[in-house]
């Protein structure tokens, strides 16, 4: 790989790019998809192909290709480097690429290998997982449970001198019933993900996600609509984490600034949140499924303290942009595949733990809502706007939990909303995530302690 | 090219029935997408991604495989045939499964689908679209404090379906999309917003105009407010229309969604659902759409499906292996992300049919209420409960836009706004997903705050 990676690199810098870098990629995947008892999605996939990007003075070209040898590496680096330089007489910034190299090889080691587990026995757990949640209670009327593992080999290098040899191995198990009772129907999704092989699933948790997403759904039977207005909330570590992501991470990616696309432009090194308020990104974490050693630029990765104590202090880094903004690279540049170039993305992402117990915070809110894990949840960074809805949670009414509620959605502003943080909880919690941007999907975890908000309006029906 | 890919598909079936398959279909696709990105007003970077993939569904008795890969080399096919009957093989018995699809009856050759303009695009002219648009965002935000990211980006695919049952198709498109996201600051104020077209053919692209009206929208949205909730109508322009139908509602009308029982629409086949206002039609055969074409993602013929007629509910959107399970016709919409998938369900071109009226007309005639001009919002898909937050919006009184909002979520359930639709205009669009005008419901939940 090294030695095409080398001519792809080569060709490029001959045509004149200042700099090129290559990613060759190969990746295998399984799905498992099990509705009702029966196969619905048996599907196997192989990710075979190299992404090469050429920059000169600051334009940008990517290409893509699956002809893996020396004459279509050649080819590919000679295009993508001649699109460069058609793009750098439009370009209106001048820069350059820089930043420190490293040669490594990095073997993931787990204990099961997936390719050393038979169809068989993986198809055997999500039947069991399928028939699990449907002989849980018999108002189950359709029951859905997927698992998918994905091993990929990647192979980075570019043209200051860095060449990096990665593996990583995510796994993953979903179970997701409807249950129906007269006119009431409900449904919820579970899951588990976390790196590592096969090993991960004989765990506890994921070997009765079927049972656990079952007792959930038949207790959404007797849920409401939540009513609409300005509450108190207190969220659970998966859906703080989801908050954490969507209204104040994905503001954090160092791309925004060049483009001038955050409401956060203005306030790094200065406060963002409260004082006992400190946010952290963090790919080193063991066994977590956002985790990485080297990112897709080949930068080795650490760990970044976003906010420390209420003030902003880091930012989540590509090449360009560490190179652009003068600041110290994080290793944050990811990408779904070869097929696409790398941005600046998050991994696993969570607000530090506070002192507070969960019991004493739930006593201490007179009038509010504990909201317990997600459904979905989107921003946009330019306008500092974000949303997110949790899956269900509990009515609290003088520091009571009560009547149960379902999907609760939650709008508010980036720059308002971690000022209203106002408890943070001793316990912590990760949850595992896929995170879309730019039309690319990257595994990812958030989460945290139990927090409160002050008065945040929630959707009713 | 469609003849070499359907080369590769014949020989990639009869491997397949070699090795064992009892039935077999194969989806290759080859394409070239081509992409310039602008961001801070200016041009950064070109992308090109030329992608060929072949995906192999195998059928043993009941039991069904999938396997795909990202080339087109034969030793990479033959992996992925064996791949996919050992998934066969290990599978689970599906008894619903009946077979794969055959021809039947004629098919309506897709219209306007390829453009050579699109295909033969070049870099520069590309390049030129992109900086027109910006231009014209620049020139409408003269003075202020502007940050424009634009891009476009131009596809020219071709895909084939091959079956062991006879079916041997092959179809070209193109495709091409304009976007410009001006981002504004004003004091402590700082709002965006965007417009972009979507089309087939290149003479549908009117950068100024995209650039214009990116411009003006973002212009409207500074200084957004709260408001004091409760009911109220709401209009949808055609951006939020689209998500709540081309989502909200299509999701609920898929019939293996139904058939599972997940659909909040579930027992209501042939009921009314809707008010008589809403039209809804599925066509794959308009010249020119984005989803027209002459067959589906499993090679069965596209054609004209009424959704929703005078309000009632009067078909479901089939492929073959829910058609097969109900004992009906295929509706020919069976769907895929090119060759890396198994085939489920969509929409072809989603359409309301229009009515009278602009959003203009329907603000100027709104006592007090919202508009949404967009939302990334679904409802949950079960019980039809939608929570739908403002992404851009107004309030209204007397007729007129008062201020843009913030902090704003649109509640109500599914099946009720589909019968409070009072108006449908005729300003349809073609959006990502389908093509609406705006429309308007009586009444729904507001909270702000």
């Amino acid at each position: 790989m090294e030695d095409l990676a080398t001519i792809a690199i080569e060709a490029a810098l001959k045509v004149g790019a200042s700099f090129a870098d290559v990613r060759i990629e190969n990746t295998s995947t399984t799905i498992i998809e099990i509705n009702d008892g029966v196969s619905k999605q048996s599907m196997a996939s192989r990710l075979k192909g190299a992404g090469i990007r050429a920059f000169i003075e600051g334009a940008w070209a990517f290409a893509q290709t699956t002809d893996l040898t020396p004459a279509g590496m050649r080819s590919t680096g000679e295009s993508v480097a001649k699109m460069a330089l058609a793009t750098r007489e439009k370009v209106a910034e001048r820069f350059e690429i820089d930043g420190p190299t490293f040669q490594d090889r990095f073997e993931y080691k787990v204990k099961k290998p997936f390719r050393s587990i038979s169809i068989d026995e993986k198809m055997s757990l999500v039947k069991m997982i399928d028939d699990q949640s449907r002989d849980f209670d018999k108002r189950i009327v359709s029951t859905r449970s997927i698992y998918g593992d994905m091993h990929t080999e990647l192979y980075i290098a570019n043209s200051l001198g860095t060449n990096v040899y990665v593996e990583n191995s995510i796994p993953r198990i979903i179970s997701a019933p409807t249950v129906k009772d007269g006119a009431n129907r409900q449904r919820i999704v579970k899951s588990l993900g976390l790196r590592g092989g096969y090993e991960v699933m004989d765990a506890d948790e994921a070997q009765n996600i079927g049972n656990a997403a079952a007792e959930l759904v038949i207790e959404l039977l007797s849920s409401v609509a939540a009513k609409g207005g300005s509450y108190d909330v207190v969220m659970d570590p998966i859906l703080n984490g989801v908050m954490i992501h969507e209204a104040f991470g994905h503001a954090t990616e160092a791309d925004n600034w060049p483009s001038h696309t955050t409401v956060l432009e203005d306030k790094v090194g200065k406060e963002v949140g409260p004082e006992y308020l400190s946010i952290t990104d963090d790919p080193t974490m063991d066994g977590k499924r956002g985790s990485y050693e080297y990112d897709w630029e080949g930068t080795k990765t650490k760990k970044r303290t976003l906010v420390k104590d209420g003030i902003l202090t880091e930012l989540l880094h590509t090449l360009e942009t560490s190179s652009r903004l003068d600041m110290e690279p994080n290793g944050a540049a990811r990408s779904q595949s070869f097929m696409h170039a790398p941005l600046s993305r998050m991994s696993n992402t969570f607000m530090e733990p506070g002192d507070w117990d969960l019991d004493e915070l739930v006593q201490d809110t007179k009038n509010g809502i504990l909201l317990c894990s997600f459904n979905y949840g989107y921003t946009r960074p330019s306008v500092g706007q974000f949303m997110f809805q949790a899956s269900h949670g509990y009515i609290i009414e003088n520091g009571e939990k009560g009547q149960m509620v379902r999907d609760v959605s939650l709008a508010g502003n980036i720059l308002e909303i971690l000022s209203k943080v106002d408890a943070i909880g001793n316990d912590f919690k990760l949850d595992a995530g896929s995170c879309g941007k730019g039309g690319q999907t990257v595994p990812t975890m958030s989460g945290g302690p139990h927090a409160r908000i002050l008065d945040v309006p929630i959707g009713g029906m | 090219m469609n003849d070499s890919l359907l080369e590769i598909g014949e020989k990639a079936i009869k491997l397949a029935e070699k090795m064992g398959s009892e039935q077999a279909e194969v989806y290759v696709a080859q394409s070239r997408a081509y992409e310039i990105e602008a961001e801070n007003n200016a041009i950064k970077g070109a992308s090109e991604q030329i992608d060929a993939g072949i995906g192999i569904r195998t059928v043993i008795g009941k039991k069904i495989g999938f396997a795909y890969v990202t080339t087109l080399d034969a030793s990479d096919i033959e992996e992925a045939i064996t791949n996919s009957l050992n998934l066969a093989k290990a599978s689970f018995e599906d008894p619903d499964f009946v077979t794969l699809p055959s021809s039947v009856g004629s098919y309506q050759k897709a219209k306007n689908i390829f453009n050579k303009e699109v295909d033969e695009l070049s870099s520069e002219e590309a390049a030129l679209l992109l900086i027109r648009t910006i231009d014209a965002t620049k020139e409408k935000l003269e003075g202020k404090d502007y940050a424009i990211s634009a891009a476009i980006q131009s596809s020219s695919s071709s895909s084939a379906i091959v079956n062991s049952l006879g079916i041997a198709m092959a179809e070209a498109r193109t495709s091409i999309s304009l976007y410009a996201y001006p981002v504004i600051k004003e004091g402590e104020d700082q709002t965006a917003s965007y417009e972009y077209q979507i089309s087939r053919a290149l003479n549908d692209i009117d950068p100024e105009y995209i650039g214009t009206k990116a411009a003006e929208l973002a212009l409207g949205f500074l200084r957004p407010q709260t408001i004091e909730g409760g009911e109220m109508p709401v209009i949808f322009a055609p951006l939020g229309a689209s998500t709540i139908l081309g989502s909200g509602f299509a999701g609920a009308v898929n019939a293996e969604e139904v058939q599972m029982g997940r659909s909040y629409i579930a027992d209501a086949f042939g009921e009314n659902i809707a008010s008589e206002a809403l039209e809804i039609i599925d066509d794959g055969t308009i010249p020119g759409g984005l989803g027209t074409r002459t067959f589906d993602a499993e090679g069965y013929r596209s054609q004209r499906t009424p959704v929703i007629e005078s309000g009632v509910l009067k078909n479901l959107l089939h492929n073959s292996y829910t058609s097969n399970k109900d004992k009906v016709d295929n509706t020919g919409n069976a769907a895929r992300p090119s060759y890396s998938g198994l085939p489920r369900i969509s929409t072809s071109n989603f359409i309301v049919t229009p009515g009278k009226g602009t959003l203009d007309d329907f603000i100027a005639e709104m006592d007090k209420g919202i508009v949404c001009r967009n939302t990334g919002d679904r409802p949950n898909m079960t019980t039809g409960e939608l929570s739908a937050m403002v992404m851009e919006g107004y309030y209204v009184e007397n007729g007129e836009i008062q201020h843009p909002l913030k902090n704003t979520l649109i509640g109500i359930n599914m099946r009720d706004l589909l019968q409070r639709v009072s108006q449908v205009g005729s300003d349809s669009r073609k959006t990502f997903s389908m093509v609406t005008p705006s429309f308007v419901i009586e009444s729904a939940n507001v909270t702000s705050g």
